[in-house]
C-alpha cells in the first residue's frame, strides 16, 4: 500500500482508526481491492512507481463527519483528496494528485437538498450525479432542465470544480458559470457559505452569486482549499423549441469573417445554443478529428473537387418557436453576402420530447444525461474507444479565424513529429463563454514506454502551446505542474499568490495538495516527489 | 461475500465462456438479471431459466437508468452479462460507486473489433450484500 510519504505508519493507522470512528469502519477503505477502484484507468503513469495513488478512502455521510475528519486529518498532517463522484476520467478519474493521500468521497452525500421552480436553480450535495439530478427533475414534474457533460455518469459539483462543459445554452454550458452559492469545509474544519448563503436567513443563495465583498466562489474553482458540501446551480426553464441550423462556405479564406459575424451574433443574444466551427473538407477521414489545414490555394482546390465546404458554422437555438425562427432568419441575412454560401436547417424540436424522438436525440443536446458516448468505438469513429483510456488536451486559444487555423497547423504538427494518434481534434470547442477550446483526445497505454514518450510529447506540446500564448483550461495530474508553469506572467505571480492564499487557509497543507500546481509549503520545492 | 456465492458466480462465468452463441445456451440459473448485447447476436430466443434477460445494443444507458440503478441502491441483486468491454466498462464503474464488483470475468473471442465479454457482477460491500 502507499501510505503519506509525510506520515509515520504508526500515524496513519492511528488516523485511519480515527476515521472509523468517524464514519464507521465499512466506509473506511484500504484494502488492495478496494483501493484499485481509486486508481485512475486512464494514467498516464500507470503501472510505475510514480502512479497517482490513494492511501486509503473514507466516505462520510454528512458535513459534521466531513468537518470531523478534517480536523482529526489536520491534527496529523493527514493529506486528504476529496472527490464527488469521482469519475473524472481523462482528467484523473478519482486517483489523488499527490500519491498517498486519503481520497475523501463524497459519494455517500447525494441529496437533492431544493429545486426551486420559479428561481430555476437547485442545490446539491456532491454526490448527486447528473442522472440523480434528471430522474429527480422527471419525477417531480419539474419543467427545468439540466446541462449535462458527455458522460452523464458525474456529478453536479464534481464537474464544476474542474470546470467542466456541456452542450445547451449559453451561461448553463459552462458548469462553472452557472454555479451560485457554494459551502465548504474549509481546512480548519469550519463550514463558510459563499455568496448571499452568509447571511442567516436570506432567501436569495441562488439568486445573487457575488454577496458582499470579493466573490469567494473562485476559491473553489481547480482548486485546493475547501471540501465542497453543498453548490447551487441556475437550471434552465424547459424552452418551446429548440432549432439546429447551419451555414457553410465555400472559401479558406471565408474562415475569419464568418467566425467574427458567429461572436457578434452569440454576443448580441442572438441565438443562445452552443456554435461549432469545423469543416466538412478536412473532416472526410474523421468526422470527430480535423485534418491538417492545407494552405489556401491546396485547400480551396479540394473543395472544388470534392464539392464540400470550407468551414461549417452551426447554430442552436432555444426559445419559443416564432422567436427562434426570426433568429435563424437573422443569422441567414447576416451570412448572404459569402460567395456562394449554403444553409440547413434542421426540422425545429418541440418539447417535451416523444419517446420515438428521445430515442433517436443527441442527448447532452437537451440535457439528457447519457453513457453513449462510451460505444463511439463501434460507431466508426477511427480506433476512438474510450474504454481504452485517453487524455483530453485542452488548451484556450483566440476566438478568431486565425485563431482556429494556427491551433490545428501547430497541433497537428506537434503531434505529427512525435508520433501520437489524435483520435479526435477540434479546434472551437465552445463549452464556455466567448471562448473556443482546441480538444484533442490522445490514447493512453498500459505500456510504461508509451506512456513515458506521451508524457514526454504532451510536456512539450504544453509548452510550444504557451509559447503561442494558449494556455490548458484542465489537464490530468501528470502535467498540472507544467501547465501552471505556463501561466507564468509577473515571474509566476499567479501561481504565487494561489501559494500565499494556500499558506494561509490551509497551513498545514492537508487538502488536494498539488492540484493544479499549488503546493502546499512542505511539499512545494518537489512537488510532492 | 461468502464464499460459497462467490464459487456459484464463478463457475457461472466459466458456464458464459466460450463463442457468444455458446454462451448464450447455457446462462440464466443464479443470476437476478442477464444483459445481452446484441452487437453480438441476438439472445431473445435463448431460454434463460430463472434470469430475466435484458438486451441492448452497445448503449448501457438505457438499462441502467431504469433497471441497475434503483435495482443497484439495494442489497442483493447479481448481474451477469455478455457484452462488449466497453460495455462492461462503463457497468463496472458503475458498480464500484454502488459496494458492486465484477466477481467473474471471461473475455471471449473478438467481433468487428470489440470483444465481447461474460461476466457477473455482484454485491461486495457490507451495506449492500443480501
Ligand atoms: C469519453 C469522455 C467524454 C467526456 N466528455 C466530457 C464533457 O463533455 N464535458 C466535461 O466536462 N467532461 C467530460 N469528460 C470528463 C469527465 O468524465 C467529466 O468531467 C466528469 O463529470 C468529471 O467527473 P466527476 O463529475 O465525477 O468529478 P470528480 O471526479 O468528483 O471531481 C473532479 C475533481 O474536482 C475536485 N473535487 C470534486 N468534488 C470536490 C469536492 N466536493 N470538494 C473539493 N474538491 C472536489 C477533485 O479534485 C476531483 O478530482 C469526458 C470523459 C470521457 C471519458
Amino acid at each position: 500500500m502507499v501510505t503519506p510519504s509525510t506520515m509515520s505508519a504508526a500515524d496513519f493507522a492511528d488516523g485511519l482508526a480515527q476515521m472509523r470512528s468517524i464514519v464507521g469502519p465499512e466506509w473506511v477503505f484500504d484494502q488492495p481491492a478496494d483501493l484499485n477502484t481509486y486508481r485512475d484507468f486512464y494514467s498516464v503513469l500507470w503501472g510505475e512507481p510514480e502512479e497517482k495513488q490513494a492511501s486509503a478512502a473514507i466516505a462520510p455521510a454528512s458535513v459534521e463527519e466531513v468537518q470531523a475528519i478534517v480536523r482529526a486529518a489536520g491534527e496529523r498532517g493527514m493529506p486528504l483528496y476529496p472527490i464527488s463522484t469521482g469519475r473524472n476520467l481523462g482528467y484523473g478519474g478519482s486517483a489523488p494528485v499527490l500519491s498517498g493521500s486519503v481520497v475523501l468521497d463524497l459519494k455517500r452525500m447525494n441529496r437533492v437538498l431544493e429545486v426551486n421552480e420559479a428561481n430555476c436553480s437547485c442545490l446539491v450535495e456532491p454526490g448527486v450525479s447528473y442522472f440523480d439530478m434528471y430522474r429527480h427533475l422527471q419525477e417531480s414534474g419539474s419543467k427545468l432542465w439540466l446541462d449535462v457533460p458527455d458522460p452523464g455518469w458525474g456529478s453536479l459539483i464534481g464537474n464544476a470544480m474542474d470546470s467542466g462543459g456541456g452542450y445547451t445554452v449559453s451561461g448553463y454550458r459552462g458548469h462553472w458559470e452557472a454555479v451560485c452559492g457554494v459551502e465548504a469545509v474549509m481546512a480548519d474544519g469550519e463550514v463558510l457559505r459563499t455568496g448571499m448563503g452568509a447571511l442567516p436567513g436570506s432567501e436569495t443563495w441562488q439568486q445573487y452569486r457575488m454577496g458582499i465583498g470579493p466573490c469567494l466562489d473562485g476559491l473553489f474553482r481547480q482548486s485546493t482549499l475547501g471540501v465542497v458540501t453543498k453548490m447551487g446551480f441556475y437550471l434552465f426553464p424547459q424552452p418551446e423549441a429548440h432549432l439546429s441550423a447551419s451555414v457553410s462556405v465555400y472559401r479558406y479564406e471565408d474562415l475569419d469573417e464568418l467566425i467574427e459575424i458567429v461572436n457578434e451574433l452569440e454576443y448580441g443574444n442572438v441565438f443562445n445554443g452552443m456554435p461549432g466551427v469545423g469543416s466538412p473538407v478536412l473532416s472526410q477521414e474523421s468526422p470527430i478529428a480535423m485534418a491538417i489545414v492545407p494552405e489556401p490555394e491546396e485547400m480551396n482546390r479540394m473543395v472544388r473537387e470534392t464539392g464540400l465546404p470550407a468551414w461549417r458554422a452551426s447554430f442552436n437555438f432555444y426559445g419559443p418557436e416564432k422567436v427562434i425562427a426570426a433568429q435563424w432568419e437573422h443569422v441567414r441575412d447576416r451570412f448572404a453576402h459569402f460567395e456562394g454560401v449554403t444553409y440547413h436547417a434542421e426540422e425545429p424540436v418541440r418539447f417535451p420530447l416523444t419517446p420515438a424522438q428521445l430515442e433517436k436525440a443527441q442527448k447532452p443536446r437537451y440535457g439528457i444525461p447519457s453513457l453513449e458516448i462510451f460505444t463511439v468505438g463501434s460507431q466508426g469513429y477511427g480506433k476512438f474507444n474510450p474504454s481504452d483510456g485517453h487524455i483530453w488536451f485542452s488548451a484556450v486559444i483566440p476566438r478568431s479565424g486565425k485563431g482556429v487555423i494556427d491551433a490545428n497547423r501547430v497541433m497537428r504538427q506537434a503531434c505529427k513529429e512525435r508520433g501520437l494518434d489524435v483520435f479526435m481534434l477540434a479546434p472551437a470547442v465552445t463549452c464556455w463563454t466567448r471562448s473556443f477550446v482546441l480538444f484533442a483526445a490522445v490514447p493512453v497505454y498500459k505500456d510504461v514506454a508509451k506512456n513515458r514518450h506521451l508524457r514526454e510529447s504532451i510536456k512539450e506540446i504544453i509548452k510550444i502551446c504557451g509559447e503561442h500564448g494558449w494556455g490548458e483550461y484542465r489537464c490530468p495530474p501528470a502535467f498540472m505542474d507544467a501547465v501552471m508553469d505556463a501561466y507564468s506572467f509577473g515571474d509566476h505571480k499567479l501561481r504565487r499568490v494561489n501559494e500565499q492564499i494556500k499558506d494561509a487557509l490551509d497551513p498545514k497543507g492537508i487538502l488536494s495538495a498539488g492540484r493544479y500546481g499549488v503546493w502546499p509549503k512542505h511539499l512545494r520545492e518537489g512537488r510532492g516527489a | 461475500m461468502i464464499r460459497r456465492d462467490m464459487l456459484k458466480w464463478g463457475a457461472l462465468a466459466s458456464a458464459l465462456a466460450g463463442a457468444p452463441a455458446a454462451a448464450l445456451a447455457r446462462a440464466g440459473a443464479g443470476l437476478d438479471v442477464l444483459l445481452l448485447d446484441t452487437r453480438f447476436g441476438e439472445g431473445a430466443a435463448v431460454d434463460m431459466g430463472a434470469a430475466r434477460v435484458l438486451t441492448f445494443a452497445g448503449d448501457v444507458t438505457r438499462i441502467w437508468y431504469d433497471h441497475l440503478d434503483r435495482a443497484w441502491r439495494q442489497p442483493g441483486f447479481v448481474v451477469g452479462g455478455i457484452t462488449g468491454a466497453d460495455a462492461l466498462f462503463v457497468l463496472e464503474t458503475l458498480a464500484q460507486q454502488q459496494g458492486r464488483k465484477v466477481v467473474a470475468r471471461n473475455v471471449l473471442a473478438a467481433v468487428d473489433g470489440i470483444a465481447p465479454v461474460s461476466w457477473v457482477i455482484a454485491p461486495v460491500h457490507p451495506s449492500v450484500l443480501a
